[in-house]
């Protein structure tokens, strides 16, 4: 009863916030994508879609981890109709727990097969590499290993596979090419020689860029392959002993209330138009019939993880990394 | 039967409504998040609606032996912050309101500044100046490595982002103590020293204890500098912990929301020493009396405490913004600052308009104004309602309206988007610009509040009784009496809530709707996305037009409000 009766500014708050409201929800029939990645491939890649189709998009763009963040605080009443991730194990966890629309592409024909599965296919591919200042003192490297030699002293920086999950499938990934105790030993003696974790990709890319570190291990190339197309001195190194991959999941809710238009979405991202667009943000296209600007998955030496028994021991080598690098 | 209902109704206007109105928004604003993240704290799987495993996760959670480090680390930064910005701003603070410094008002001006400077931009810009080959280095061969990755270096950021806060609510308590008992002090033959030590200062008391209160909640939920200096430190505080469940799968909400408890218990003590230091006696000193303040002359001491004022304004106002122009100004960061390499190529990008940085420019400038205003009025009607009002419970709405500086800002997004992503709301709020605004008066109504509330414990009661004897009713009172005696606090606190909504970053990335940015989120994005240069760029924009806007502001509020002296 009391609440009829507002006070002024109650009531100049509640009009600004309806103001607000409405503003928004007069593009209620967009279609609403949530992409980890690139901002700048979404951003194209909606606009082209919205040119063909006349059908718009929303786009939140962030980290994997704000999309799913935001995906799991959403399960009362989930707005997101097409994902893209960057983590290919989000997309299996989201299909096992059923909340994944059923839906293979035509256009996914091109596409390999470990790249798709009736739940999700993949928008394009990065893998993981060394990345080097060109100006540094230290030479180039070659492989992971080489980091461990006094001329890196104090010079290499690694991403957090606890917060980048590009990192943790690289620790998966040498693992099985390295064994246990190799891997092991080798981040031992890479933080003997004085390697730092200061968090996520970007944040280890930094100190490298401007020249207080020499070297990544373990960057996230296409990110660096832009950076350098963009003037800055580094080079991305695919070590010859092999590097791993990830696929960054493309994936349709199955609470949408549009599955046609997100079926299209999907099409769109997979066809020739749309994969030039991956291809242009130096990501390799999920399809192998379109050109890259970097080298592909058929130049690179690739480790083979068995990606579901890793992740079923993701906590038990989460924890034995912090033991390893003094890590809280 | 509704008829006598709507009959008697009237009555209830003035006061009565008026406050329970306030109570029920404090209570919507915060305690509706705040209340969901708790059950989501004791019910793991409350999401999916299913209430099984209660209370499962705070054993694992809490008997983590990692945990009480980090805890003790969090409670060493915030006390260390605190003591460290008393020390800083409570002279600088009283220098300001006591004296005649040279250019006054300006140093206003300046020292809003490093609140308008996002913490992470802060935290980076001196990682790109004092890192090896950073900018310091490029220009007079010094670095400062080990200095900026240790405790003191964390401590040195933090401080100079947040000191602020207490500078201002320093020389605004002091102004309002006004000169009057400064001068009955002088009379029975106390000289400077002995004034300024046994009646300003300790008058000034809830001030400063409300203001070291922000510092500390505000210390331990800050999450970008112990994010970009912690990690190399070795440095891990509760917030690092809670961000980690956030940023890659599998994400753990709940676990995030047992740690978050954490803090607010944390905030909680602060809270309650705070209350019981004033409100152990009366800090009356507001009596309705014209005081006239007569600044001292500084004589001799004018040079030194420019010198003062010049250095803490050049540490932190000029080194973070000299680093955010040449990361903006430089092609890349590898080419260093050298002529060749210097470029207009991120502006360019910007206005351009890549990825809709001037729209985002426009929303968090709409969004900060918005939130400004209605902190403002909460601010000032729940720091009444504290202080003044006869009525139960009030004590936890007053904690009620510190929390949300105490938890992270990424818990209470969280919280947020659980109460208001709800299909049962006649209104949906969620994924529109409404999140955004609820979000930032959320986190930003503390500010009002604790400066308010401050304000009135040092108004006398007789100012509003000589109003009601003369017909005023409550609206009036408040409008013509309260509000002008109040208006020095609370415009300050406005003026921070604009500039921290204008840049706020962790919340804005969770609940800002879908096609929206902010200039934080843009910022962000362009750092993740390996673009340094042009979130660079936006950051300059974004904090000179907030500078030139707050500076406009504070011209026009001189002129009509005569607020600042």
């Amino acid at each position: 009863m009391v609440s009829r009766r507002l006070s002024g500014p109650a009531m100049a708050a509640l009009t600004s916030m309806l103001l607000l409201a409405t503003g928004a929800s007069a593009q209620a029939q967009a279609l609403t994508v949530y992409s980890a990645g690139p901002d700048a491939l979404i951003e194209r890649l909606a606009a082209d879609f919205t040119e063909q189709t006349g059908i718009a998009v929303n786009v939140f763009q962030s980290t994997t981890g704000q999309v799913m963040a935001r995906l799991e605080a959403e399960r009362a009443n989930p707005l997101a109709d097409v994902v893209i991730s960057a983590s290919w194990d989000s997309a299996t966890s989201l299909a096992d727990e059923g909340l994944l629309h059923e839906y293979l592409s035509a256009n996914a024909n091109q596409v390999p097969d470990f790249l798709k599965t009736d739940y999700y296919v993949a928008q394009g591919v990065s893998a993981l590499a060394l990345v080097w200042n060109r100006n540094s003192d230290s030479p180039a490297p070659k492989d992971w290993s080489d980091l461990t030699d006094a001329a890196y002293a104090n010079q290499v920086t690694m991403p957090d596979p606890a917060q980048s999950g590009a990192a943790f499938e690289l620790v998966t990934g040498l693992l099985t090419s390295m064994g246990e105790e190799g891997t092991w030993s080798l981040l031992e003696a890479l933080v003997d020689n004085g390697m730092i974790v200061p968090g996520p990709n970007a944040r280890a890319l930094n100190p490298v860029l401007q020249g207080a570190k020499s070297v990544v291990f373990g960057a996230v190339d296409y990110i660096s392959l832009g950076q350098q197309a963009d003037g800055e001195a580094i080079d991305v190194i695919f070590p010859e002993s092999g590097t791993v991959i990830a696929p960054r999941p493309m994936m349709i809710l199955a609470s949408t209330a549009q599955p046609d238009e997100a079926e299209q979405f999907v099409d769109f991202v997979l066809s020739e138009q749309g994969q030039k667009r991956v291809a242009e943000s130096y990501l390799m296209p999920a399809r192998d019939d379109i050109d890259a600007l970097r080298p592909t998955l058929g130049e690179l030496t690739l480790i083979d993880v068995d990606a579901e028994e890793m992740n079923a021991q993701r906590d038990a080598i989460l924890s034995r990394f912090r033991d390893v690098t003094g890590h809280q | 039967m509704s008829v006598g209902k709507r009959l008697r109704l009237p009555r209830l206007t003035g006061a009565g409504s008026v406050l329970l109105l306030t109570a029920l928004a404090l209570l919507m604003l915060v305690g509706l998040p705040l209340g969901y993240i708790i059950l989501q704290a004791v019910f793991p799987h409350w999401t999916r609606g299913d209430l099984s495993g209660a209370f499962t996760l705070f054993i694992p959670t809490l008997l983590d032996p990692a945990l009480l480090k980090l805890l003790g680390n969090t409670l060493r930064l915030g006390l260390v912050v605190v003591a460290a910005c008393a020390l800083l701003a409570v002279p600088l603070g009283a220098l300001r309101a006591l004296t005649r410094v040279p250019g006054g008002a300006l140093w206003d001006v300046i020292f809003l500044i490093p609140f308008m400077i996002p913490p992470y931009i802060a935290a980076l810009s001196w990682m790109l100046t004092l890192q090896p080959r950073g900018y310091a280095q490029q220009l007079t061969g010094m670095e400062a490595n080990h200095f900026l990755f240790s405790f003191p270096g964390i401590v040195f950021v933090m401080v100079l982002n947040v000191f602020p806060v207490v500078y201002f609510a320093v020389s605004r308590t002091m102004l309002s103590v006004g000169g009057r008992y400064a001068s009955a002090a002088r009379v029975c033959g106390a000289n400077k020293w002995k004034t300024l030590w046994r009646v300003t200062l300790p008058l000034s008391t809830p001030g400063i204890a409300a203001s070291l209160l922000l510092v500390f909640a505000l210390t331990i939920e800050e999450f970008g500098t112990p994010a970009m200096l912690g990690a190399q430190a070795g440095f891990y505080v509760l917030v690092t912990g809670i961000h980690q469940r956030f940023s890659d799968w599998p994400i753990d909400i709940p676990g995030a929301a047992v740690l978050s408890l954490l803090l607010v218990m944390l905030a909680m003590g602060a809270f309650y020493f705070q209350h019981w230091l004033v409100t152990r006696r009366s800090y009356i000193s507001q009596t309705g009396k014209p005081a006239v303040l007569e600044r001292a002359e500084l004589g001799g001491w004018k040079w030194p405490v420019m010198v003062l004022f010049s250095t803490v304004a050049f540490i932190s106002v000029v080194v973070p913004i000299l680093a955010v122009l040449a990361t903006a100004l430089t092609g890349t960061l590898s080419g260093g600052l050298v002529l060749d390499n210097l470029s207009l190529r991120h502006f360019e990008a910007l206005f351009a308009n890549r990825g809709g940085a001037m729209q985002a420019l426009g929303t968090s400038l709409s969004l900060a104004v918005g939130a400004a205003l209605i902190t403002g009025v909460l601010g000032a009607l729940v720091g009444y309602l504290v202080v003044r009002a006869q009525v139960r419970g009030k004590g936890l709405l007053d904690l009620l309206s510190l929390l949300p500086n105490t938890l992270p800002g990424v818990v209470v997004a969280v919280g947020l988007i659980l109460a208001w992503n709800q299909s049962h709301w006649p209104i949906q709020v969620y994924n529109t610009s409404a999140m955004l605004l609820l979000a930032y008066t959320c986190l930003l109504l503390p500010y009002p509040v604790r400066y308010a509330s401050a304000a009135f414990r040092q108004m006398g009661e007789s100012l509003e009784a000589a109003a009601r004897v003369c017909g005023a009713g409550f609206l009036t009172t408040f409008r013509r009496i309260l509000l002008p005696a109040l208006a020095p606090s609370l415009l300050v606190a406005m003026l921070l809530v604009f500039a921290i909504a204008s840049r706020e970053l962790v919340a804005s990335l969770m609940v800002a709707p879908a096609g929206m940015r902010t200039v934080s989120t843009f910022v962000f994005g362009q750092f993740e996305q390996g673009s340094p240069g042009v979130g660079m760029a936006m950051s300059a924009v974004a904090i000179f037009t907030t500078t030139a806007l707050l500076v406009g502001l504070t011209a026009f509020s001189r002129k009509r409000l005569a607020v600042t002296g």
